[in-house]
């Protein structure tokens, strides 16, 4: 049996909604065994993120003021953003905008490990399955980082999967939102 | 093989849903995102199984020169029928549609011409000649 077949998502937690009038910002925590250079590298590094981010990028986005392609991945037609780097204050602090998103990553080293948190407003509608596919790519990165690689499981492979489908679900009930099921 | 969409590119989606559903009456069809991508169609309320019409988020430099320039030139981005023209052009005109043009008799048809508050100028006919 594959890494992937005998992977089960933990239960939706550690993710809430900041809500500033219409603006939601989604705000997922997690703790991470891994050092905050390995994260970072994780986040910033394009063979890295290859390997786990719902994006492929074209050059290193730990360097502030850069311009970084982002594209997509598994998108029906292809949606390719470019982004500046606003800020990338290694190994603590790194943002900039994804096609829209302003995403914010913060890593605080707790214990031998770090805790991360993504800030990233994401439309209300979407706001659960942006968080259900977060955690499937948390979880990646962290074996990948473990050296225990599971697979990118983004896009159509994410939606596929009856895991990501739980999480939705969960994060809907845990947001109170309406859960919204994407076509097959 | 069928046309069973096409596509608009609008320069805010979440404000040209409201336009294409509230001020023209469209029904919401497919409403799906990944990341940024955002894939989001509308149909007729009339033919809810028809052609949906994609409403494209306008992000390519070259597809954003075409859409201000043929708005430049009052040339419409879409076009659609309708039985009953000046109907649509009170009713839309009621839920704040702008016109550019009110029903005006050319050739074979009756046209009016509305912007769609997105970049876009949208065409509504009204087909005379088979009646």
């Amino acid at each position: 049996m594959s890494e992937r077949a005998q992977y089960t998502p933990g239960p939706a937690s550690g993710a809430h909604i900041e809500k500033d009038g219409d603006k939601w910002t989604l705000v997922i925590v997690r703790e991470l065994r891994h050092s905050s250079e390995k994260v970072w590298q994780a986040l910033t590094d394009p063979a890295h993120l290859h390997e786990w981010a719902p994006f492929d990028a074209d050059g290193n986005l730990g360097v502030a003021g850069s311009t970084v392609k982002l594209t997509t991945v598994g998108a029906p037609t292809p949606r390719v953003s470019e982004t500046k780097v606003t800020r990338a204050d290694a190994p603590r602090l790194l943002e900039y905008n994804w096609g829209g998103f302003d995403m914010r990553w913060e890593l605080e080293p707790l214990g031998s490990g770090t805790r991360m948190t993504l800030w990233t407003n994401i439309g209300h509608r979407f706001i659960a399955m942006g968080a259900a596919g977060w955690h499937i790519c948390f979880d990646v990165m962290d074996r990948l980082l473990g050296g225990n690689p599971l697979g990118r499981t983004v896009g159509p492979d994410a939606v596929k999967y009856g895991g990501w489908q739980k999480l939705n679900e969960e994060y809907s009930e845990l947001f109170g939102v309406e859960t919204l099921k994407p076509p097959l | 093989m069928k046309i069973k969409v096409t596509s608009i590119y609008v320069d805010d989606q979440d404000k040209a849903l409201r336009f294409y559903t509230e001020v023209l009456g469209f029904s919401r069809k497919n409403d799906f995102s990944q990341g940024p991508y955002r894939w989001l169609t509308v149909a007729s309320p009339e033919d809810p199984n028809g052609t949906e019409l994609q409403l494209a988020l306008n992000s390519n430099p070259a597809a954003k020169a075409y859409q201000q320039a043929i708005f430049e030139q009052g040339q419409p981005a879409a076009m659609f029928f309708t039985d009953d023209i000046k109907a649509d052009y009170e009713r839309i005109k009621a839920h704040g549609g702008e016109f550019t043009m009110p029903p005006t008799d050319v050739t074979a048809s009756i046209i009016a011409m509305v912007k769609d508050t997105c970049g876009n100028i949208i065409q509504l006919t009204q087909l005379t000649w088979n009646r």
